[in-house]
């Protein structure tokens, strides 16, 4: 129990990481619509604002992967791995985890590391305009961002070794999900009958589940 | 080892890898680095000064500073928002009122609805199974052929993914380094091409065997003070509203909802009753200024917001139909549009407007040809004629569809083609264009009442993960491509395939005949970003344009994910569904329509027209 407690606790710091960062979405959207006020009425461009604009959606998706990780949302070429058995994937997933995953992001912090240092020492400012707005801020999102994805990484690889022992992988933190949107859709119709509404809004987790290991899963009904 | 087989192990690994099911991204991320570390490795230095490391934060500093990509999250933001404000089961069921006179009239307004939401939004698996609820049953109910209605909402369900503005078509274009304005140019057509071929097939089964899609009697259901208001003033319920803002006493006697109707009430209804004529008016006004006005504009050119809106109204359609005409004829006038649209588009984001403005209004002196004024005023009188006839009829349930339709099509309509006409026709960027979308998306919610604070952060959050999915996924390809090219594996590729002594043709055949088998086990995102980058550099060889490639690789995606027994949207169809619909009636039902794809492939490769004609007309030949 105490390590899913930690595992929940370092899904816990992902989350808050990604979700705090993506709130710069809607930043994004603001900034750039008043931007196009101030371009095409106006007539008074801001320079450094395509740097700006950068920087936010350059935070955004880096900050925003371990959060990912830890909603399973990166996309994994799930046509036969979703149709194994809990053990099966557990071992391919620390294997590779182990294989491919440490070495990759150790590369992308040190790599980060030293290029955010470098911008850092020398206060590095953007070249796209003449007076471009300082850029070392940014850079050093990457061996950050890459931190926290190492660190939901190594809880990753933890869930493998928990999934290895009890055969089944341990809960993740509940969160918005796309297919959501059917219940919400449904919830207010007013031209559907009630039966039908109720019944999809109930089955719609498992349809999702099902659907996306295509009638093969271990345990598939359809 | 030599280099180039290096290259090659690492091609089969990652293929190995990907289908071994482990996220994607960190797959290529970790593959690049090691065979990039043994690329690059040089004994005389020390092991952390391998240019791999270089490389790496290259490549990912690259992705957080791509400008296609950057749009990504404010057409999701858009997409989700839009997804979570519109009202899909009244849009289904207003269509379905407008069209009861069409044969199958269900299936068309589910094609219709699907083409809509496949506009805003790119998931498949929420419409199948929204539209499994919405739709199915009431078709089934209706008794429709099983074939038919299953075929039509799966097939409609991944429109979503091709028509603008598509992540797809964005992701491609920061893979192929094309624009993503021009791409979205190029898809259009084909996009609403295939939903036509749709429409064509069902329209067509219904009218050769109309067993299949029994005629339903369906009556607009007319609310009781529309009624008694017909009874006080006049049948004709234009008139009427028009004697009632004279005349409002009568009007106060009538009870809507209980309480009398106010004067506000009978100003609202009779502003929805103009909704069409209003429409038409923005419309062609936005041709005139686009035509006429825009070339010679400086910068404090009207807003353009005003542009688009074709095609969406129901009773404007015929006129719209027409309205493309003057724009065909304005192309030589438009040069001077296209010249300005030359102008590399990173000018334009990087807040110079003036420049490219400059260049549009000096070569635009010229002036429309004589023959746009004649054909526009034809038009014009086309339209008004047309809004003639439909005022004159409109009765009650005319006004009661209208009504209807303004609430629920009209403002998803316009927004998204306001988005999409203030990109194509080149007056913003494609980010900001996804911005105001987005913009306005929240205010369609909020207007609608359908928003509240639990969507929004879910939209918020939706869109930050698919976001991270996807450039991330970009960050790992970028690495892994770049690796592959330094150890040879490219070059190795390319001598092999131009070893076959291919014609163009074949070429084309045997790599899209790759993509759609890749299309089965994977998804979109991973075919572009790792296989797609594989053909690209092919494409000079054979003379292939990319954008005519790359858009046909988008409606061969239609046909994969369509393909029995791998296509997810049947199993997400097949949920919802009652028990007695088999899966394999359900894949029977999109069999015809793979093969409709296919058609709409065949058609796109013997008549390139159709796909490269709108680039380029809106943005000349030159630059890419």
């Amino acid at each position: 129990m105490n390590a899913q407690k930690f595992l929940n606790g370092i899904d816990r710091i992902s989350t808050w990481a990604g979700k705090a960062s993506a709130w710069l979405i809607l930043t994004l959207t603001i900034v750039v619509c008043v931007e196009v006020f101030k371009r095409y009425i106006l007539n008074a461009p801001t320079s450094f604002i395509f740097d700006v604009n950068n920087m936010m959606y350059g935070t955004l998706f880096m900050m925003c992967g371990a959060y990912t990780l830890a909603q399973n949302g990166h996309v994994r070429g799930d046509f036969l791995y979703s149709s194994m058995r809990p053990r099966t994937q557990a071992w391919l997933d620390l294997v590779l985890y182990l294989a491919f995953f440490i070495p990759g992001i150790l590369g992308l912090i040190y790599a980060g590391y030293d290029y955010a240092l470098d911008s850092w020492r020398i206060r590095e400012h953007s070249n796209v305009t003449a007076d471009g707005p300082p850029v070392y801020q940014f850079k050093a999102i990457i061996p950050i961002a890459g931190a926290l994805v190492m660190m939901q990484g190594l809880a990753e690889i933890m869930r493998c070794v928990m999934c290895l022992k009890t055969g089944q992988w341990p809960d993740r933190l509940k969160d918005a999900e796309e297919i959501d949107v059917v219940e919400q859709q449904l919830a207010t119709s007013v031209y559907v009958d009630q039966e039908s509404r109720e019944r999809a809004i109930a089955s719609v987790h498992e349809i999702d589940e099902a659907a996306r290991q295509r009638g093969m899963g271990a345990d598939a009904k359809l | 080892m030599s280099d180039p087989a290096l290259g090659l192990l690492m091609l089969t690994l990652i293929i190995v890898v990907i289908m071994l099911g482990f996220p994607t991204a960190f797959t290529l991320m970790g593959l690049g680095m090691m065979f990039g570390f043994v690329a690059f490795y040089d004994p005389t230095h020390a092991w952390s000064q391998n240019r791999v490391f270089d490389l790496i934060v290259e490549r990912t500093y690259g992705a957080m500073n791509n400008e296609s990509l950057i749009s990504i999250p404010l057409f999701v933001l858009m997409g989700y928002v839009m997804e979570r404000g519109a009202l899909v089961d009244k849009m289904f069921y207003s269509i379905q009122l407008a069209f009861r006179g069409v044969p199958a009239s269900l299936a068309v307004a589910t094609l219709i609805v699907c083409t809509f939401w496949g506009i805003a939004s790119g998931l498949v698996g929420a419409v199948v199974v929204l539209m499994g609820v919405i739709a199915f049953n009431p078709m089934l109910k209706a008794g429709y052929d099983v074939k038919l209605a299953s075929g039509v909402i799966t097939a409609g369900g991944t429109l979503g993914i091709l028509i603008p503005p598509s992540v797809m078509i964005i992701v491609y274009a920061a893979v192929a380094g094309q624009s993503v304005v021009k791409l979205y140019a190029s898809a259009m057509f084909p996009g609403f091409f295939l939903s036509f071929l749709y429409l064509v097939y069902i329209i067509g089964w219904a009218l050769i065997d109309p067993k299949i899609a029994p005629k339903s009697e369906t009556k607009i259901p007319v609310s009781d003070w529309v009624r008694r208001f017909q009874d006080a003033y006049s049948r004709n319920m234009l008139v009427g509203l028009l004697r009632a803002a004279v005349a409002p006493r009568k009007a106060a006697g009538i009870e809507i909802g209980g309480r009398p109707m106010t004067y506000r009430a009978v100003l609202a209804n009779l502003l929805a009753a103009l909704f069409p004529l209003f429409l038409c008016a923005v419309t062609l006004w936005g041709i005139w200024w686009y035509v006429v006005i825009h070339p010679l504009a400086d910068v404090q050119a009207p807003a353009p917001m005003a542009v688009p809106a074709q095609k969406s109204a129901a009773p404007a359609e015929k006129a719209a139909a027409q309205e493309d005409k003057p724009q065909e004829l304005g192309a030589t006038t438009s040069e001077s549009e296209s010249t300005a649209a030359k102008e590399p588009e990173t000018l334009q984001e990087m807040g110079d407007p003036t420049l490219v403005r400059e260049g549009g209004a000096s070569l635009a002196s010229a002036g429309p040809p004589p023959e746009f004024f004649m054909y526009f005023w034809i038009v014009v009188a086309v339209t008004a004629l047309v809004l003639l006839w439909y005022y004159i009829k409109m009765q009650a349930e005319q006004f009661e569809l209208l009504k209807l339709l303004t609430t629920s099509v009209m403002p998803l309509g316009i927004l998204t083609l306001v988005v999409l006409a203030v990109i194509l026709f080149g007056i913003t960027t494609a980010t900001e264009s996804a911005a105001i979308g987005a913009a306005g998306a929240f205010l369609m919610g909020f207007q609608a009442k359908t928003l509240d604070w639990e969507r929004v952060k879910q939209s918020i959050f939706l869109t930050a993960k698919t976001t991270a999915m996807v450039c991330w996924l970009f960050v790992g390809s970028a690495l892994f491509s770049g690796v592959f090219a330094i150890l040879g594996g490219q070059q190795l590729v390319e001598q092999w395939v131009l070893s076959f002594n291919l014609t163009p043709l074949q070429f084309m055949i045997v790599s899209q005949a790759i993509i759609f088998v890749l299309g089965w086990p994977l998804e979109w995102t991973e075919i572009i970003v790792i296989f797609v980058p594989i053909f690209l550099p092919l494409l000079k060889h054979f003379n292939i344009d990319p954008i005519l490639w790359g858009t046909l690789v988008f409606v061969n995606l239609q046909a994969a994910f369509l393909s029995p027994p791998v296509a997810m949207s049947a199993f997400y169809l097949k949920g919802v569904s009652p028990p007695h619909v088999t899966l394999n009636q359900i894949f029977a039902g999109m069999m015809p329509y793979m093969l409709v794809v296919i058609l709409c492939m065949v058609i796109m490769y013997v008549w390139p027209g159709m796909t490269l004609w709108l680039p380029n007309y809106l943005y000349g030949n030159a630059g890419g």
